[in-house]
């Protein structure tokens, strides 16, 4: 009876100790202030460029929550809620923080919208002519200049291997590689890297990514390495130039800083959008759905590249080429390969 | 001196005397469902809850050490949960495998109820996918290690009818878990390889958990019908993440008795050479 007393008793115990002990979520309650507050903690405690912003350009977060909480009210309906929570996302800063709802996904558009499109869809049919190649995510064409050209709109879709080798075959008789992933808003890194494989023949560090490893501002892991190696089959062994703009975003920032460090390749046209954080998706209790930068990327230097990186060659396109269906862009390209 | 020669004679009678029961294999498969409640905080901080459905087979036996109080109990249970969020605006799976093997020692107790304790190993492994997620998607599950079983097992008679009530407790105590680091992503650990400190140590104190069972076993013609109810709390805080999984699934199964002597094929519930 001993035994079985205190065995009842420890199981007893164990379930006091496991109920009280309940590990349950720090967020709770969906009014619009606890709407407010979930997605200032969020961002609080999970976005990566808190620190670099502030010495940016001043972003306080705290004074940011101060100022937002005024503007918080507990009968305010869900489009004015949404409203003022996607402002307050885009104090951020960053084309990666979207705010989703039902009424729309919010976006911070200055990092394109404040510069020059420099690129026509209209002018570039002039060069891809009816003939082009769609494999993939690539329209290819042999230029009239005997200058290969590659558009990668997107690297949200993979590109194959066999699409690659069979692109790179087909315009190796060229003089010169025209890569154009102006207006590519991204996508996967590892098709990214897979196109940037390409175009070296050997190991490359390319940059670096870190993690959060707590709450605060600054807990990081250590940066790790980031490296390009060498594609097994074709590779691309003639000068290359890599056309941007500032909606090469993403994904497609992290291709252009890798092409940056090889040889052979010259970046020409505008600068790239950036969005050097890997986005993670959180959500707040009405069901809103928040995406935001995680991990933060660097160049081979450790330089942030979260506000873009700037080209070798800085070109724009001209209202007078443009006038002429001319695109200033690729021919600016096509002299520095023939050169 | 004397008093070991007596036990020693008293434990080699008791061993001739157990020397046919630990023979003896209880097997049974349970299948059922429940409500759970999800929490992964690197998917989301939210809390989600529905609906799950669990498979349980269990096999139970003697061995031979200590005159065959010492049972070996085998585990294995497949779960999964379909979750939503409180507004039901996205959705969340979760499947989990988990392999329990515990020792678990007969207490000499005379009457009806039988007390049964021991070691445990216990080795999970499963994901957690949120749909709506990006680059944080999905969230595998691994961990495991060792921990305490215990089982109290009570027969009793409603008029002629025997019956067996039966409860069981499983508290993990000490193990390792694999967890992202906070803000981790996937593509950093699997796609360039950079896992370090993904796993870590557990215990009480960072992963109290604790999975209960109730069953009640019934003899229905040749064979023996269970009936149980689950209430599985499995929870821990790993690298600042906070996880969950709550689960109370009510179970419907039958119960094997196999006996590995030839000859002998059914088995009674009040037997005294039951493993429990």
């Amino acid at each position: 009876m001993r035994r079985f007393l205190f065995f009842g008793w420890l199981a007893v115990v164990a379930g006091a100790l496991s109920v009280a002990s309940c590990i349950r979520a720090d967020i709770s309650g969906n009014t619009p202030r606890d709407n407010f507050e979930a997605l200032w903690q969020i961002i609080d405690q999970q976005y990566c460029f808190l620190t670099y912003k502030r010495q940016a350009y001043g972003l306080d977060w705290d004074e940011v929550h101060t100022r937002y909480a005024d503007r918080i009210t507990g009968n305010m309906t869900s489009q004015a809620l949404f409203e003022v929570l996607s402002d307050l996302a885009n104090e951020l800063r960053d084309g990666h923080v979207n705010l989703s709802s039902s009424m729309g996904t919010s976006q911070y558009r200055e990092w394109f919208d404040s510069y020059p499109r420099n690129f026509s869809d209209t002018i570039r049919s002039h060069y891809l002519k009816k003939d082009y190649v769609l494999s993939s995510a690539m329209m290819y064409q042999v230029l009239e200049n005997n200058i290969g050209y590659i558009y990668v709109g997107s690297f949200a879709s993979g590109l194959g291997d066999g699409n690659l080798t069979q692109a790179l075959n087909r315009l190796a008789v060229c003089d010169g590689l025209i890569v154009d992933v102006r207006s590519n808003g991204g996508g996967d890194l590892t098709t990214a890297e897979k196109l940037a494989a390409r175009f070296t023949n050997e190991k490359v560090l390319v940059g670096y990514i870190c993690h959060k490893t707590g709450p605060g501002h600054d807990d990081f892991s250590e940066p790790a390495p980031m490296y390009v190696e060498p594609a097994v089959g074709m590779r691309w062994q003639k000068p290359v130039v890599v056309l941007t703009n500032r909606r090469s975003y993403s994904a497609t920032n992290y291709f252009v800083n890798a092409m940056k460090q090889f040889d052979r390749v010259t970046v020409v046209g505008d600068t790239t959008g950036g969005g050097s954080g890997l986005p993670f998706t959180s959500e707040l209790p009405n069901g809103w759905s928040i995406r935001f930068s995680a991990c933060p990327m660097f160049d081979a230097q450790m330089n942030q590249l979260e506000f873009g990186i700037e080209p070798d060659v800085k070109v724009d396109m001209t209202a007078a080429d443009m006038a002429q269906g001319k695109d200033t862009m690729i021919e600016r390209a096509c002299e520095i390969l023939k050169n | 001196m004397l008093a070991l020669l007596l036990g020693g004679f008293r434990l080699q009678a008791q061993e001739a005397d157990s020397g046919q029961v630990s023979r003896i294999v209880v097997r049974s498969l349970m299948a059922g469902g429940g409500w759970a409640n999800v929490l992964d905080t690197y998917l989301s901080p939210l809390e989600y809850t529905g609906g799950g459905a669990r498979i349980v087979f269990e096999s139970m036996q003697n061995t031979r050490w200590r005159q065959g109080r010492w049972k070996v109990q085998h585990q294995v249970q497949l779960q999964y949960a379909y979750t939503k969020n409180p507004s039901g605006s996205a959705d969340m799976h979760a499947g989990l495998l988990t392999y329990s093997y515990a020792l678990l020692y007969k207490f000499p107790m005379a009457g009806r109820l039988q007390v049964l304790a021991g070691p445990m190993l216990d080795v999970n492994g499963g994901v957690v996918y949120n749909q709506r997620n990006s680059n944080n998607p999905a969230q595998a599950k691994a961990y495991g290690g060792l921990g305490a079983s215990g089982m109290l097992a009570y027969r009793f008679h409603i008029g002629r009818y025997p019956l067996l009530l039966r409860y069981q407790a499983q508290l993990p105590l000490l193990g390792v878990m694999f967890s992202p680091e906070y803000g981790a992503s996937y593509y950093e650990m699997f796609s360039l390889g950079h896992g370090s400190g993904s796993v870590r140590f557990t215990s009480l104190h960072n992963r109290p958990s604790l999975r209960q069972l109730l069953t009640l076993d019934m003899p229905i013609g040749t064979g023996i019908l269970r009936v149980g109810y689950l209430c599985d709390l499995q929870q821990a805080k790993v690298n600042g993440l906070k996880t969950h999984h709550y689960s109370h699934d009510f179970l419907l199964g039958f119960v094997r008795h196999l006996y590995l002597l030839k000859g002998k094929r059914h088995f009674n519930l009040d037997a005294k050479d039951h493993p429990f």
